[in-house]
């Protein structure tokens, strides 16, 4: 009687365990299937956006796009495109050239900061994506929406005015030995984001902490996967730049960069 | 007594089936061997339960740590994983020879020259200075080369309140600016927010105890808005964010700034 009972109890401990876990395994294979098709999602709409489109006057002959020498002349044709649109304006803006692993700060036409970069890593869709296409989309500068950074824009202090002259304090000299560690993500109008790392480990905490900011960082985009996947969508894909700098140029770059500049990509 | 040698499946033990044994000693010594084995039962039972415990903790600290890891790292790199092959590059020799080939690159070529021409124009042969404010650093140009370079002081970021609600941000503007202006021997006329800082009162607009002389060095440079590039008193602070916008710069490097550039000429802070 005493073994029935047993067997019972655990025939419902095993079906109250196996079945969530088999609900969760087919929850995580669902979502994974979702998410390998994100990219594929992305890749098609930017293709749709940026592929050629024949002139029935003027027809090309569609393997040009894949020579290397029009390629190469398009890309620096794009990137020019790119700078001269953003030179335009009085903003400061960055350029991105991965193939001469140089950042460089600008206004208005003039590098006022430039930068050589430590290591550098794209994303799938850019690395082995159609040349032509993404030619074509870098000819348009990217637009910053979002910046999630581990120091702030402006690193504003807050003083009371004094009553009188009897409160009044003489301002102390500013703390030059302040440290904090440089990385922040610029998330791009068109999904795209880019991420600016610190490249030294200057202090002991700097790899805990950029460990900590970048797992933040793909908290977020999980969320937001998990968010549209229980809703029966397809999570939006987020193709990378990864750059890492020396700290200080990040910190250079970060503060002078406006809350929504622009950036120019050379790849 | 008894109570306590009952043994843990619930059996009494053979001591109390026999009651009344003449044997003192030997009934103590079982007596201690069941207390011993009880004791020890109890202990198992201890132990097994906190070793269960500690499986089922790390059993679920381990699902966790992997779903997390699988989230945040092993769909990311899913993602990533080069599906099919990468779209061609060709250099076929034949179609170098098309007709229709040479005149798109021809025409690529020219559009790369032009849009370089006109990038690089952008760049003055004028005179030109660059302040960088986070490491309040100015770099002075001439002909596109670097001719000057030093620290100075910018805006110290500071925002001052006051109870009634007025507030001042003490930044240096930052993008592409001009000199406007030039003058020797400045004098300053204090704004509001410098007496404000000081727990002063405020005088009229037009009040003579607003004007100092001699605090701004011996040259200004002005960039509009009220923003000016001049001398200071407080050299040791110069490569430190103290001031309230404007630029500060040590006499020498004000004098061969003030020389260098003219009335239009491009000032760039970052």
């Amino acid at each position: 009687m005493n073994m029935e009972t047993e067997s019972i109890n655990k025939s419902r401990i095993g079906k109250n365990v196996i079945i969530p876990v088999i609900l969760l395994l087919a929850f995580l294979i669902y979502y994974t299937i979702m998410a390998m098709l994100s990219p594929v999602k992305k890749k098609d709409a930017i293709t749709k956006e940026y592929s050629f489109i024949q002139d029935e006057k003027n027809i090309i002959d569609e393997q040009i796009f894949a020579d290397s020498t029009y390629l190469k002349l398009l890309k620096e044709k794009s990137f020019l495109q790119s700078r001269i649109a953003m030179a335009e304006t009085d903003s400061i803006y960055l350029t991105i050239n991965l193939s001469d692993s140089i950042v460089s700060l600008e206004i208005s036409g003039v590098a006022v900061h430039t930068s050589r970069v430590k290591r550098s890593d794209i994303s799938k869709i850019l690395k082995s994506g159609n040349e032509y296409i993404i030619s074509s989309m870098l000819a348009r500068p990217f637009t910053i929406e979002k910046n999630y950074s581990s120091i702030p824009k402006e690193p504003l202090m807050i003083k009371m005015a004094p009553k009188d002259t009897s409160e009044y304090q003489p301002d102390i000299i500013p703390d030059t030995a302040d440290y904090e560690p440089v990385n922040f993500i610029m998330q791009i109008e068109n999904g795209f984001h880019i991420f600016i790392y610190q490249d030294e480990k200057l202090n002991f905490g700097d790899g805990i902490h950029r460990l900590i900011f970048d797992m933040l960082n793909r908290f977020r985009d999980t969320f937001h996967s998990l968010k549209s996947v229980v809703t029966f969508r397809i999570p939006e894909n987020h193709p990378y730049i990864k750059v890492r700098l020396p700290r200080t140029d990040a910190k250079i770059i970060y503060r002078a960069l406006p809350e929504h500049g622009q950036i120019a990509v050379y790849l | 007594m008894e109570s306590n040698r009952i043994i843990q499946d619930g059996s009494p033990s053979k001591d109390l089936q026999t009651p009344g044994t003449p044997n003192l000693s030997k009934d103590s010594d079982n007596n201690k061997v069941s207390e011993s084995i009880t004791q020890e039962t109890t202990d198992n039972g201890k132990h097994k339960r906190v070793s269960g415990k500690v499986l089922f903790g790390s059993i679920v600290f381990l699902a966790l740590a992997s779903l997390i890891a699988f989230f945040l790292y092993l769909v990311p790199a899913l993602q990533e994983i080069p599906s099919g092959s990468k779209s061609p590059v060709t250099n076929s020799a034949e179609l170098k020879k098309d007709a229709a080939y040479k005149k798109q690159i021809s025409q690529l070529k020219r559009d790369v020259q032009r849009l370089s021409g006109k990038y690089s124009r952008y760049t003055s042969g004028q005179s030109y200075l660059v302040i960088n404010t986070t490491d309040n650093l100015f770099y002075l140009y001439r002909n596109k080369k670097l001719i000057r370079e030093g620290h100075c002081s910018s805006g110290s970021y500071k925002m001052l309140k006051t109870e009634e609600g007025r507030s001042w941000i003490f930044k240096t503007p930052k993008g592409k600016f001009w000199i406007q202006g030039k003058t020797t021997h400045p004098s300053w006329r204090r704004p509001d927010w410098a007496y404000v800082e000081e727990g002063l009162p405020i005088p009229s607009q037009d009040d003579q105890s607003r004007y100092e002389y001699g605090i701004l060095g011996d040259y200004a440079m002005a960039l509009g808005d009220g923003y000016l590039i001049h001398g200071t008193i407080y050299k040791r602070f110069l490569g430190m964010p103290v001031t309230h916008g404007c630029v500060r710069l040590n006499d020498e490097d004000l004098e061969a700034i003030f020389n260098t550039l003219s009335i239009g000429s491009k000032v760039y802070i970052f």
